[in-house]
Protein backbone atom coordinates (compact mmCIF):
# COMPACT_ATOMS: atom_id res chain seq x y z
CA UNK A 1 0.00 0.00 0.00
CA UNK A 2 2.93 2.30 0.63
CA UNK A 3 4.59 1.60 -2.70
CA UNK A 4 0.86 2.31 -4.61
CA UNK A 5 0.62 5.64 -2.39
CA UNK A 6 4.62 6.40 -3.39
CA UNK A 7 3.70 5.61 -6.85
CA UNK A 8 1.06 7.88 -6.69
CA UNK A 9 3.17 10.84 -5.89
CA UNK A 10 5.85 10.33 -7.52
CA UNK A 11 3.29 10.06 -10.88
CA UNK A 12 1.36 14.12 -9.52
CA UNK A 13 4.86 15.23 -9.23
CA UNK A 14 5.78 14.82 -12.40
CA UNK A 15 2.09 16.15 -14.06
CA UNK A 16 2.89 19.23 -11.99
CA UNK A 17 5.84 19.68 -14.03
CA UNK A 18 4.88 18.98 -16.97
CA UNK A 19 2.13 21.22 -17.12
CA UNK A 20 4.58 24.11 -16.48
CA UNK A 21 6.20 24.20 -19.95
CA UNK A 22 3.09 24.43 -22.36
CA UNK A 23 5.54 24.30 -25.51
CA UNK A 24 7.26 21.53 -24.38
CA UNK A 25 4.10 19.94 -25.15
CA UNK A 26 3.67 20.76 -28.57
CA UNK A 27 7.35 19.63 -29.12
CA UNK A 28 6.58 16.49 -28.11
CA UNK A 29 3.31 15.80 -29.97
CA UNK A 30 5.13 16.43 -33.07
CA UNK A 31 7.62 14.52 -31.87
CA UNK A 32 5.43 11.40 -31.11
CA UNK A 33 3.82 12.29 -34.80
CA UNK A 34 7.16 11.83 -36.51
CA UNK A 35 7.81 8.70 -34.51
CA UNK A 36 4.54 7.51 -35.74
CA UNK A 37 4.57 8.66 -39.36
CA UNK A 38 8.07 7.35 -40.18
CA UNK A 39 7.35 3.70 -38.70
CA UNK A 40 3.88 3.49 -40.30
CA UNK A 41 5.56 4.82 -43.98
CA UNK A 42 8.42 2.31 -43.65
CA UNK A 43 5.75 -0.29 -43.76
CA UNK A 44 3.44 1.41 -46.32
CA UNK A 45 6.74 1.53 -48.20
CA UNK A 46 8.00 -2.30 -47.93
CA UNK A 47 4.37 -3.21 -48.95
CA UNK A 48 4.22 -1.14 -52.06
CA UNK A 49 6.94 -3.69 -53.73
CA UNK A 50 6.09 -7.19 -51.84
CA UNK A 51 3.05 -8.81 -50.91
CA UNK A 52 4.43 -10.45 -47.70
CA UNK A 53 7.64 -11.31 -46.02
CA UNK A 54 8.00 -14.86 -45.10
CA UNK A 55 4.54 -14.65 -44.28
CA UNK A 56 4.29 -11.19 -42.54
CA UNK A 57 1.69 -9.34 -44.00
CA UNK A 58 0.98 -5.75 -43.57
CA UNK A 59 -2.06 -6.45 -41.12
CA UNK A 60 0.97 -8.42 -38.87
CA UNK A 61 3.89 -6.27 -39.64
CA UNK A 62 1.45 -3.29 -38.45
CA UNK A 63 0.76 -5.04 -35.34
CA UNK A 64 4.18 -5.72 -34.60
CA UNK A 65 4.78 -1.92 -35.20
CA UNK A 66 2.12 -1.83 -32.82
CA UNK A 67 3.36 -4.00 -30.12
CA UNK A 68 7.01 -1.75 -30.71
CA UNK A 69 5.25 1.77 -30.11
CA UNK A 70 3.58 0.82 -27.30
CA UNK A 71 6.39 -1.06 -25.64
CA UNK A 72 8.43 1.46 -26.32
CA UNK A 73 6.29 4.26 -24.67
CA UNK A 74 5.78 2.24 -21.71
CA UNK A 75 9.72 2.27 -21.69
CA UNK A 76 9.35 5.93 -22.08
CA UNK A 77 7.02 6.87 -19.32
CA UNK A 78 8.98 5.49 -16.51
CA UNK A 79 11.72 3.18 -16.50
CA UNK A 80 13.02 5.00 -19.30
CA UNK A 81 13.73 8.31 -17.08
CA UNK A 82 14.00 6.44 -13.81
CA UNK A 83 17.21 4.14 -14.68
CA UNK A 84 18.42 7.13 -16.85
CA UNK A 85 18.45 9.44 -13.85
CA UNK A 86 20.22 6.35 -11.83
CA UNK A 87 22.63 5.33 -14.75
CA UNK A 88 22.62 7.32 -17.96
CA UNK A 89 25.17 10.21 -18.79
CA UNK A 90 25.38 11.90 -15.64
CA UNK A 91 22.99 9.89 -13.29
CA UNK A 92 23.29 9.05 -9.87
CA UNK A 93 25.95 6.54 -10.30
CA UNK A 94 27.98 8.47 -12.44
CA UNK A 95 28.21 11.59 -9.85
CA UNK A 96 27.62 10.07 -6.47
CA UNK A 97 24.32 11.82 -5.48
CA UNK A 98 23.31 7.66 -5.42
CA UNK A 99 23.89 8.38 -1.99
CA UNK A 100 20.80 10.08 -1.12
CA UNK A 101 18.69 7.37 -2.84
CA UNK A 102 20.30 4.50 -0.94
CA UNK A 103 19.69 6.24 2.63
CA UNK A 104 15.83 6.32 1.76
CA UNK A 105 13.78 3.79 3.80
CA UNK A 106 12.41 2.36 0.56
CA UNK A 107 13.37 -0.84 -1.19
CA UNK A 108 16.57 0.74 -3.69
CA UNK A 109 15.31 -0.94 -6.97
CA UNK A 110 11.64 0.32 -6.48
CA UNK A 111 12.83 3.50 -6.07
CA UNK A 112 15.00 3.50 -8.89
CA UNK A 113 12.84 1.77 -11.07
CA UNK A 114 9.70 3.67 -10.69
CA UNK A 115 10.88 7.08 -9.29
CA UNK A 116 10.65 9.33 -12.41
CA UNK A 117 7.75 9.80 -14.94
CA UNK A 118 7.26 11.16 -17.58
CA UNK A 119 3.61 11.45 -18.44
CA UNK A 120 4.23 13.37 -22.27
CA UNK A 121 4.50 9.27 -22.72
CA UNK A 122 1.35 8.85 -22.66
CA UNK A 123 0.65 10.36 -26.24
CA UNK A 124 3.32 7.83 -27.84
CA UNK A 125 0.88 5.21 -25.74
CA UNK A 126 -2.27 5.75 -27.39
CA UNK A 127 -0.56 6.49 -30.92
CA UNK A 128 0.82 2.83 -30.40
CA UNK A 129 -2.92 1.41 -29.16
CA UNK A 130 -4.36 3.13 -32.10
CA UNK A 131 -1.73 1.13 -34.73
CA UNK A 132 -2.68 -2.18 -32.59
CA UNK A 133 -6.46 -1.83 -33.05
CA UNK A 134 -5.88 -0.60 -36.54
CA UNK A 135 -4.04 -3.76 -37.68
CA UNK A 136 -6.55 -5.92 -35.92
CA UNK A 137 -9.10 -4.61 -37.93
CA UNK A 138 -7.27 -4.85 -41.15
CA UNK A 139 -6.16 -8.56 -39.98
CA UNK A 140 -9.89 -9.60 -41.74
CA UNK A 141 -10.48 -12.05 -39.26
CA UNK A 142 -12.18 -11.73 -36.18
CA UNK A 143 -10.79 -11.89 -32.80
CA UNK A 144 -11.44 -14.42 -30.36
CA UNK A 145 -11.43 -13.92 -26.38
CA UNK A 146 -8.24 -15.99 -26.77
CA UNK A 147 -6.31 -14.41 -29.03
CA UNK A 148 -7.22 -11.14 -27.02
CA UNK A 149 -6.28 -12.50 -23.80
CA UNK A 150 -2.77 -14.46 -25.22
CA UNK A 151 -2.13 -10.85 -27.08
CA UNK A 152 -1.81 -8.84 -23.29
CA UNK A 153 -0.09 -11.85 -21.59
CA UNK A 154 2.49 -11.42 -24.30
CA UNK A 155 2.95 -7.74 -24.15
CA UNK A 156 3.19 -7.68 -20.34
CA UNK A 157 5.85 -10.93 -20.91
CA UNK A 158 7.54 -8.51 -23.44
CA UNK A 159 7.52 -5.46 -21.08
CA UNK A 160 8.86 -7.64 -18.05
CA UNK A 161 11.30 -8.43 -20.75
CA UNK A 162 12.06 -5.17 -21.30
CA UNK A 163 12.66 -3.86 -17.91
CA UNK A 164 14.62 -6.70 -17.20
CA UNK A 165 16.92 -6.12 -19.68
CA UNK A 166 17.19 -1.92 -18.93
CA UNK A 167 17.75 -2.90 -15.45
CA UNK A 168 20.50 -5.53 -15.94
CA UNK A 169 22.19 -2.98 -18.38
CA UNK A 170 21.57 -0.40 -15.30
CA UNK A 171 23.16 -2.61 -13.28
CA UNK A 172 25.92 -3.09 -15.40
CA UNK A 173 27.00 0.75 -14.94
CA UNK A 174 28.22 -0.18 -11.08
CA UNK A 175 30.88 -2.29 -12.59
CA UNK A 176 31.91 0.00 -15.46
CA UNK A 177 30.65 3.79 -14.50
CA UNK A 178 30.50 6.14 -17.41
CA UNK A 179 29.80 3.03 -19.99
CA UNK A 180 26.39 4.09 -21.46
CA UNK A 181 24.80 0.85 -21.57
CA UNK A 182 21.44 2.52 -22.17
CA UNK A 183 22.70 3.80 -25.05
CA UNK A 184 23.41 0.55 -26.48
CA UNK A 185 20.14 -1.08 -25.14
CA UNK A 186 18.38 1.71 -27.86
CA UNK A 187 20.73 0.80 -30.54
CA UNK A 188 19.43 -3.27 -30.53
CA UNK A 189 15.86 -2.17 -29.82
CA UNK A 190 15.48 -0.93 -32.81
CA UNK A 191 15.60 -3.82 -34.15
CA UNK A 192 12.39 -4.80 -32.05
CA UNK A 193 10.64 -2.85 -35.15
CA UNK A 194 10.63 -5.62 -37.29
CA UNK A 195 9.72 -9.81 -36.95
CA UNK A 196 12.84 -11.66 -35.09
CA UNK A 197 12.08 -13.74 -38.22
CA UNK A 198 13.44 -11.23 -41.15
CA UNK A 199 16.67 -11.38 -39.78
CA UNK A 200 19.56 -13.85 -40.90
CA UNK A 201 20.18 -17.05 -38.42
CA UNK A 202 23.18 -15.83 -36.41
CA UNK A 203 21.24 -12.17 -36.05
CA UNK A 204 17.77 -14.08 -34.57
CA UNK A 205 20.26 -16.04 -32.68
CA UNK A 206 21.15 -12.83 -30.70
CA UNK A 207 18.02 -11.25 -30.51
CA UNK A 208 16.08 -14.18 -29.12
CA UNK A 209 18.55 -15.56 -26.36
CA UNK A 210 21.25 -13.42 -26.12
CA UNK A 211 19.29 -9.74 -25.62
CA UNK A 212 15.82 -10.84 -26.72
CA UNK A 213 14.51 -7.77 -28.04
CA UNK A 214 13.10 -9.86 -31.34
CA UNK A 215 10.99 -11.78 -28.85
CA UNK A 216 9.44 -8.65 -26.83
CA UNK A 217 7.53 -7.58 -30.23
CA UNK A 218 7.43 -10.34 -32.54
CA UNK A 219 5.25 -12.93 -30.45
CA UNK A 220 2.87 -10.25 -29.21
CA UNK A 221 2.25 -9.72 -32.97
CA UNK A 222 2.01 -13.56 -33.58
CA UNK A 223 -0.74 -13.34 -31.09
CA UNK A 224 -2.74 -10.72 -32.67
CA UNK A 225 -2.56 -12.56 -36.00
CA UNK A 226 -3.75 -15.48 -34.15
CA UNK A 227 -0.70 -18.02 -35.13
CA UNK A 228 1.01 -18.28 -31.91
CA UNK A 229 1.84 -21.87 -30.09
CA UNK A 230 0.85 -22.64 -26.94
CA UNK A 231 4.30 -23.30 -26.36
CA UNK A 232 6.06 -19.96 -27.56
CA UNK A 233 3.78 -18.03 -25.07
CA UNK A 234 4.58 -20.38 -22.04
CA UNK A 235 8.18 -20.26 -23.62
CA UNK A 236 7.92 -16.09 -23.32
CA UNK A 237 6.35 -16.03 -20.04
CA UNK A 238 9.34 -18.55 -18.66
CA UNK A 239 11.70 -15.96 -20.40
CA UNK A 240 9.79 -12.93 -18.63
CA UNK A 241 10.12 -14.56 -15.31
CA UNK A 242 14.11 -16.47 -15.22
CA UNK A 243 15.02 -12.68 -16.71
CA UNK A 244 13.44 -10.59 -14.02
CA UNK A 245 15.16 -13.08 -11.62
CA UNK A 246 18.84 -12.89 -13.26
CA UNK A 247 18.21 -8.67 -13.56
CA UNK A 248 17.23 -8.55 -10.34
CA UNK A 249 20.18 -10.54 -8.75
CA UNK A 250 22.42 -8.57 -11.18
CA UNK A 251 21.46 -5.18 -9.90
CA UNK A 252 21.77 -5.95 -6.24
CA UNK A 253 24.99 -7.58 -6.56
CA UNK A 254 25.97 -4.54 -8.62
CA UNK A 255 24.77 -2.73 -5.89
CA UNK A 256 26.87 -3.99 -3.30
CA UNK A 257 30.25 -2.52 -5.31
CA UNK A 258 28.69 0.67 -5.12
CA UNK A 259 31.35 2.86 -3.11
CA UNK A 260 29.94 6.08 -3.93
CA UNK A 261 31.79 9.01 -6.04
CA UNK A 262 33.03 12.05 -5.95
CA UNK A 263 35.09 15.26 -7.42
CA UNK B 1 40.75 34.11 -41.96
CA UNK B 2 43.15 33.03 -39.47
CA UNK B 3 44.20 29.43 -40.65
CA UNK B 4 46.70 28.51 -38.99
CA UNK B 5 44.74 28.92 -35.72
CA UNK B 6 41.89 27.02 -37.58
CA UNK B 7 44.15 24.17 -38.09
CA UNK B 8 45.60 24.19 -34.67
CA UNK B 9 42.11 24.13 -33.25
CA UNK B 10 40.80 21.29 -35.77
CA UNK B 11 43.84 19.22 -34.96
CA UNK B 12 43.26 19.75 -30.91
CA UNK B 13 39.78 18.75 -31.38
CA UNK B 14 40.38 15.39 -33.31
CA UNK B 15 42.71 14.77 -30.88
CA UNK B 16 41.14 15.12 -27.75
CA UNK B 17 38.22 13.39 -29.54
CA UNK B 18 40.13 9.96 -29.90
CA UNK B 19 41.34 9.72 -26.38
CA UNK B 20 37.51 9.64 -25.90
CA UNK B 21 36.71 6.79 -28.26
CA UNK B 22 34.69 4.61 -26.62
CA UNK B 23 31.87 7.08 -26.45
CA UNK B 24 32.04 7.74 -29.91
CA UNK B 25 31.87 4.32 -31.12
CA UNK B 26 29.15 3.77 -29.54
CA UNK B 27 27.24 6.58 -30.83
CA UNK B 28 28.82 5.68 -34.52
CA UNK B 29 27.15 1.98 -33.71
CA UNK B 30 23.86 3.99 -33.01
CA UNK B 31 23.83 5.50 -35.80
CA UNK B 32 24.12 2.30 -38.54
CA UNK B 33 21.70 0.45 -36.98
CA UNK B 34 18.88 1.76 -38.78
CA UNK B 35 20.10 1.66 -42.23
CA UNK B 36 21.44 -1.94 -41.35
CA UNK B 37 17.76 -2.95 -40.46
CA UNK B 38 16.62 -2.38 -43.29
CA UNK B 39 19.41 -3.65 -45.55
CA UNK B 40 18.66 -6.89 -43.19
CA UNK B 41 14.42 -6.59 -44.06
CA UNK B 42 15.09 -5.75 -47.91
CA UNK B 43 17.88 -8.42 -48.59
CA UNK B 44 15.01 -10.82 -47.09
CA UNK B 45 12.33 -9.51 -48.93
CA UNK B 46 14.29 -10.04 -52.16
CA UNK B 47 15.01 -13.46 -51.24
CA UNK B 48 15.91 -15.19 -54.19
CA UNK B 49 14.68 -12.90 -56.98
CA UNK B 50 14.91 -9.24 -57.40
CA UNK B 51 12.59 -6.36 -56.38
CA UNK B 52 12.60 -3.11 -58.60
CA UNK B 53 15.77 -4.11 -60.14
CA UNK B 54 17.86 -5.08 -56.98
CA UNK B 55 18.50 -8.70 -55.85
CA UNK B 56 19.54 -9.52 -52.45
CA UNK B 57 23.54 -9.09 -52.71
CA UNK B 58 22.83 -5.57 -54.46
CA UNK B 59 20.81 -4.38 -51.60
CA UNK B 60 23.26 -5.49 -49.66
CA UNK B 61 25.71 -3.31 -51.49
CA UNK B 62 23.47 -0.68 -51.25
CA UNK B 63 22.94 -0.41 -47.52
CA UNK B 64 26.77 -1.31 -46.91
CA UNK B 65 27.89 1.95 -49.00
CA UNK B 66 24.95 3.72 -47.38
CA UNK B 67 26.32 3.32 -44.12
CA UNK B 68 29.73 4.80 -44.81
CA UNK B 69 28.40 8.06 -47.01
CA UNK B 70 25.69 8.71 -43.60
CA UNK B 71 28.35 8.60 -41.54
CA UNK B 72 30.62 10.65 -43.54
CA UNK B 73 27.81 13.36 -43.91
CA UNK B 74 26.03 13.10 -40.78
CA UNK B 75 25.98 16.65 -39.38
CA UNK B 76 26.15 16.45 -35.74
CA UNK B 77 26.68 20.57 -35.50
CA UNK B 78 23.42 20.10 -36.51
CA UNK B 79 22.34 19.65 -32.40
CA UNK B 80 25.49 20.69 -30.70
CA UNK B 81 25.58 24.41 -32.15
CA UNK B 82 21.82 24.98 -31.19
CA UNK B 83 22.69 23.49 -28.04
CA UNK B 84 26.12 26.25 -27.74
CA UNK B 85 23.59 28.73 -28.32
CA UNK B 86 20.95 28.24 -26.04
CA UNK B 87 23.50 27.82 -23.05
CA UNK B 88 25.62 30.62 -23.51
CA UNK B 89 28.24 28.77 -24.56
CA UNK B 90 28.59 30.88 -27.64
CA UNK B 91 30.31 33.63 -25.73
CA UNK B 92 33.55 31.66 -25.29
CA UNK B 93 33.74 31.03 -29.19
CA UNK B 94 32.69 34.78 -30.16
CA UNK B 95 35.88 36.07 -27.99
CA UNK B 96 38.80 34.13 -29.93
CA UNK B 97 39.98 35.58 -32.92
CA UNK B 98 38.57 33.35 -35.23
CA UNK B 99 35.28 32.28 -37.13
CA UNK B 100 33.24 30.09 -34.49
CA UNK B 101 32.30 28.21 -38.37
CA UNK B 102 36.04 26.93 -37.21
CA UNK B 103 34.53 25.37 -34.76
CA UNK B 104 32.27 23.67 -36.34
CA UNK B 105 34.67 22.67 -38.68
CA UNK B 106 36.93 21.39 -36.17
CA UNK B 107 34.27 18.74 -34.50
CA UNK B 108 32.93 17.88 -38.05
CA UNK B 109 36.52 16.84 -38.72
CA UNK B 110 37.26 15.45 -35.24
CA UNK B 111 34.00 13.73 -35.55
CA UNK B 112 34.81 12.27 -39.00
CA UNK B 113 38.25 10.84 -37.88
CA UNK B 114 36.73 8.91 -35.22
CA UNK B 115 33.75 7.14 -36.19
CA UNK B 116 35.56 6.10 -39.40
CA UNK B 117 38.11 4.25 -37.37
CA UNK B 118 34.78 2.61 -35.99
CA UNK B 119 32.85 2.31 -39.28
CA UNK B 120 35.32 1.33 -41.48
CA UNK B 121 35.88 -1.90 -39.95
CA UNK B 122 32.29 -2.61 -38.85
CA UNK B 123 31.48 -2.64 -42.80
CA UNK B 124 34.08 -4.12 -43.63
CA UNK B 125 33.36 -6.89 -41.27
CA UNK B 126 29.75 -7.11 -42.48
CA UNK B 127 31.41 -7.07 -45.88
CA UNK B 128 32.47 -10.71 -45.36
CA UNK B 129 29.57 -11.52 -43.72
CA UNK B 130 27.13 -10.71 -45.81
CA UNK B 131 28.39 -10.98 -49.33
CA UNK B 132 27.05 -7.63 -51.18
CA UNK B 133 27.25 -7.78 -55.15
CA UNK B 134 28.38 -4.80 -56.94
CA UNK B 135 30.67 -3.65 -59.85
CA UNK B 136 31.86 0.13 -59.42
CA UNK B 137 33.40 1.24 -62.60
CA UNK B 138 36.09 3.57 -63.16
CA UNK B 139 33.67 6.44 -64.23
CA UNK B 140 31.13 6.26 -61.80
CA UNK B 141 34.15 6.25 -58.93
CA UNK B 142 34.64 9.12 -60.35
CA UNK B 143 31.29 10.51 -60.38
CA UNK B 144 30.60 9.78 -56.19
CA UNK B 145 33.75 11.76 -55.37
CA UNK B 146 31.94 15.13 -56.02
CA UNK B 147 29.10 14.03 -55.15
CA UNK B 148 29.54 12.42 -51.68
CA UNK B 149 31.75 16.02 -50.95
CA UNK B 150 28.27 18.35 -51.83
CA UNK B 151 26.25 16.15 -50.08
CA UNK B 152 28.37 16.16 -47.11
CA UNK B 153 28.91 19.91 -47.78
CA UNK B 154 24.97 20.41 -48.41
CA UNK B 155 24.10 18.14 -44.95
CA UNK B 156 26.56 20.63 -43.09
CA UNK B 157 25.48 23.48 -44.20
CA UNK B 158 21.87 22.71 -44.00
CA UNK B 159 21.93 21.63 -40.67
CA UNK B 160 24.51 24.29 -39.24
CA UNK B 161 21.60 26.74 -40.89
CA UNK B 162 18.82 25.07 -39.01
CA UNK B 163 20.70 25.07 -35.80
CA UNK B 164 21.27 28.36 -36.07
CA UNK B 165 17.33 28.83 -35.68
CA UNK B 166 18.41 28.94 -31.80
CA UNK B 167 18.90 32.32 -31.89
CA UNK B 168 14.84 33.38 -32.51
CA UNK B 169 13.76 30.49 -30.86
CA UNK B 170 14.85 28.31 -28.20
CA UNK B 171 12.89 25.14 -29.40
CA UNK B 172 14.14 24.67 -32.55
CA UNK B 173 15.41 21.37 -32.49
CA UNK B 174 12.31 20.22 -33.20
CA UNK B 175 12.65 21.51 -36.48
CA UNK B 176 15.42 19.05 -36.37
CA UNK B 177 13.72 16.10 -35.25
CA UNK B 178 11.54 17.18 -38.45
CA UNK B 179 14.39 16.53 -41.01
CA UNK B 180 15.62 13.76 -39.68
CA UNK B 181 12.47 12.36 -39.93
CA UNK B 182 12.72 13.41 -43.53
CA UNK B 183 16.03 12.02 -44.25
CA UNK B 184 15.03 8.66 -43.57
CA UNK B 185 11.96 8.37 -45.20
CA UNK B 186 13.14 10.61 -48.63
CA UNK B 187 17.09 10.04 -48.58
CA UNK B 188 17.45 6.93 -49.53
CA UNK B 189 17.36 4.99 -45.78
CA UNK B 190 13.92 3.32 -45.72
CA UNK B 191 14.19 2.10 -48.92
CA UNK B 192 16.46 3.27 -52.12
CA UNK B 193 14.66 6.38 -53.61
CA UNK B 194 13.87 4.20 -57.03
CA UNK B 195 11.61 1.98 -54.99
CA UNK B 196 9.41 4.36 -53.08
CA UNK B 197 5.81 4.82 -54.18
CA UNK B 198 4.93 7.51 -56.56
CA UNK B 199 4.32 10.90 -54.78
CA UNK B 200 7.34 10.43 -52.47
CA UNK B 201 9.45 8.96 -55.16
CA UNK B 202 8.38 12.97 -57.29
CA UNK B 203 8.98 14.56 -54.01
CA UNK B 204 12.75 13.01 -52.78
CA UNK B 205 13.62 14.20 -56.32
CA UNK B 206 13.10 17.62 -55.41
CA UNK B 207 13.86 18.29 -51.85
CA UNK B 208 17.93 18.71 -50.79
CA UNK B 209 17.22 15.38 -48.47
CA UNK B 210 18.36 12.54 -51.05
CA UNK B 211 20.87 14.47 -52.07
CA UNK B 212 22.80 14.31 -48.73
CA UNK B 213 22.95 10.38 -48.57
CA UNK B 214 21.19 8.31 -51.17
CA UNK B 215 22.61 10.08 -54.66
CA UNK B 216 26.04 9.46 -54.17
CA UNK B 217 26.03 5.76 -53.06
CA UNK B 218 23.49 5.74 -56.56
CA UNK B 219 25.86 7.25 -58.69
CA UNK B 220 28.42 5.02 -57.04
CA UNK B 221 26.96 1.71 -58.09
CA UNK B 222 25.76 2.89 -61.09
CA UNK B 223 21.99 2.88 -60.48
CA UNK B 224 21.57 5.86 -62.45
CA UNK B 225 21.99 6.98 -66.39
CA UNK B 226 24.67 9.67 -67.22
CA UNK B 227 21.65 11.98 -67.84
CA UNK B 228 20.89 11.02 -64.32
CA UNK B 229 24.03 11.77 -62.58
CA UNK B 230 24.29 15.27 -64.15
CA UNK B 231 20.97 16.53 -63.42
CA UNK B 232 21.26 15.07 -59.44
CA UNK B 233 24.74 16.47 -59.51
CA UNK B 234 22.94 19.86 -60.39
CA UNK B 235 20.44 19.30 -58.27
CA UNK B 236 22.88 19.00 -55.19
CA UNK B 237 24.84 22.20 -56.37
CA UNK B 238 21.35 24.44 -56.68
CA UNK B 239 20.77 22.90 -52.76
CA UNK B 240 24.24 23.92 -51.83
CA UNK B 241 24.33 27.13 -53.25
CA UNK B 242 20.95 27.85 -51.26
CA UNK B 243 21.94 26.15 -47.99
CA UNK B 244 25.03 28.72 -48.61
CA UNK B 245 23.36 31.75 -48.55
CA UNK B 246 20.27 30.81 -46.07
CA UNK B 247 23.76 29.98 -43.96
CA UNK B 248 25.28 33.28 -44.76
CA UNK B 249 21.87 35.51 -43.83
CA UNK B 250 21.23 33.53 -41.24
CA UNK B 251 24.30 34.04 -39.13
CA UNK B 252 24.57 37.45 -40.25
CA UNK B 253 21.42 38.43 -38.32
CA UNK B 254 21.11 35.93 -36.22
CA UNK B 255 24.68 37.08 -34.03
CA UNK B 256 23.35 40.15 -33.90
CA UNK B 257 20.17 39.19 -31.95
CA UNK B 258 22.47 36.91 -29.54
CA UNK B 259 22.34 37.97 -25.99
CA UNK B 260 23.95 35.47 -23.96
CA UNK B 261 22.79 33.32 -21.78
CA UNK B 262 24.19 31.95 -18.43
CA UNK B 263 27.31 32.31 -15.86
Amino acid sequence: MRYVRLIRSFVTVAFQNVLAYQLNFWVSLLYSILNLGTGVLAVVVLFSQVEAIRGWTPASTLALLGSYLTLGALRQLFIGPSLEALAGMDGEIWSGTFDFTLIRPVDVQFLASVRHWRPLALLDLALGLGVLVTAALRMGTTLTLVDVFAFVISLVAGLVILYAILLAFAGLVFWSPGFLFTWLFDALFQMARYPVGLYPGWLRLILTWVVPVGVMTTVPAQALSGDLSVGALIGSLVLAGMLFAAATWLFRTGLRRYASASS
Amino acid sequence: MNLRGGWALIRATWLSWVQHRGFFFLLAFGWMIPPLIYLFVWSTAAGGGAIGGFTRGQFVAYYLILILVNQLTYSQTNWTVGDVIRYGGMNQLLLRPLSPFFDAVSSEVAGKVVYMLFVIPATALLALVLRPEAEITMTNALAFVPAVLMAWALRFLWGYALALLAFWATRADALLALQDALVFLLAGQVAPTSLLPGALQTVSTVLPFRYMVGFPVEVLLGQLAPAGVLTGLAYQAGWLLIAWLAFRAMWHHGVRRYAAVGG
